[in-house]
């Protein structure tokens, strides 16, 4: 059963996917459209043009952030990605990130029950 | 050299866009473009970047006082800059111009003739599919 949870909105596809990516650790922009790539078996395709608009406004919501030059994981990364700029899931964005998975599962959860009915009523 | 020429015309499209926009994700797009060429897979990204253009360009005009939408009528004050269609129309070129390079390198074939002494003219499509297109019209 999941959590009870309060009541957003839900978000946008490339919202969650995006979220999702990041939740997997920092990424810079191509990374996150490689791991959306990734996530999705390569059905769901994010352009830059999408991943930055989406990117801007998350960062201004608070749920994303931009990773300080002199991080880990910046250093972990290859020396071709050095100048990329890196993003991060804040505390807020895994809250949203959380709160949107709990609420697909409740549809989930009502679409299986209402499919089961449908099957027991037709049989 | 379709791949300098698309990559200028990618790059256009980014120059079209807001420059807060352009000079805080620009870069990484054009970037990230690079890559995508690399791997022959840009074709998507020139419909990416035309819808990525007109949106910021939109939210940037739809600012209180400079345009409007109520129940389906657009109401403008100044209305939209003659500026901003030229360069709506220009981006949809480079759209159009990207696709072709990427999509059809080899099998568009554009000639127009004029026949000898007659009030008319003949514009030939062929593509490799074998499919050809004939437009003749005489005035």
């Amino acid at each position: 059963m999941p959590a009870k949870t309060a009541k957003s909105p839900p978000l946008s596809a490339a919202t969650l996917h995006i979220l999702l990516a990041l939740a997997g650790g920092n990424l810079h922009g191509y990374g996150i459209i490689k791991e959306v790539a990734r996530n999705s078996d390569g059905h769901y395709r994010l352009g830059p043009g999408t991943l930055y608009d989406n990117l801007k406004k998350l960062i201004s919501a608070g749920l994303v952030a931009d990773v300080p030059t002199s991080s880990s994981t910046r250093k972990a990364a290859s020396a071709k990605d050095d100048d990329r700029r890196f993003f991060a899931l804040t505390r807020e964005g895994k809250d949203a990130l959380a709160k949107e998975v709990d609420r697909l599962q409740g549809v989930v959860t009502k679409a299986r029950a209402r499919l089961q009915e449908a099957r027991t009523g037709r049989a | 050299m379709n791949r300098a020429v698309s990559r200028l015309a990618y790059r256009l499209i980014l120059r079209l866009h807001p420059t807060s926009f352009r000079d805080e994700f620009g870069s990484e797009m054009l970037w990230i473009f690079d890559q995508e060429q690399q791997l022959g897979a840009a074709a998507h990204l020139f419909l990416d970047g035309t819808l990525s253009l007109l949106r910021q360009r939109f939210r940037s005009q739809n600012s209180p006082g400079q345009l409007s939408i109520a129940s389906g009528v657009m109401i403008t004050g100044p209305g939209i800059a003659p500026v901003r269609f030229f360069q709506a129309v220009l981006a949809l070129s480079l759209f159009c111009l990207g696709l072709m390079i990427l999509k059809l390198p080899n099998s568009l074939n554009a000639s127009v003739t004029w026949a000898d002494r007659m009030p008319c003219y003949t514009v030939t499509l062929q593509a490799p599919s074998h499919a050809e297109v004939v437009l003749q019209t005489t005035p």
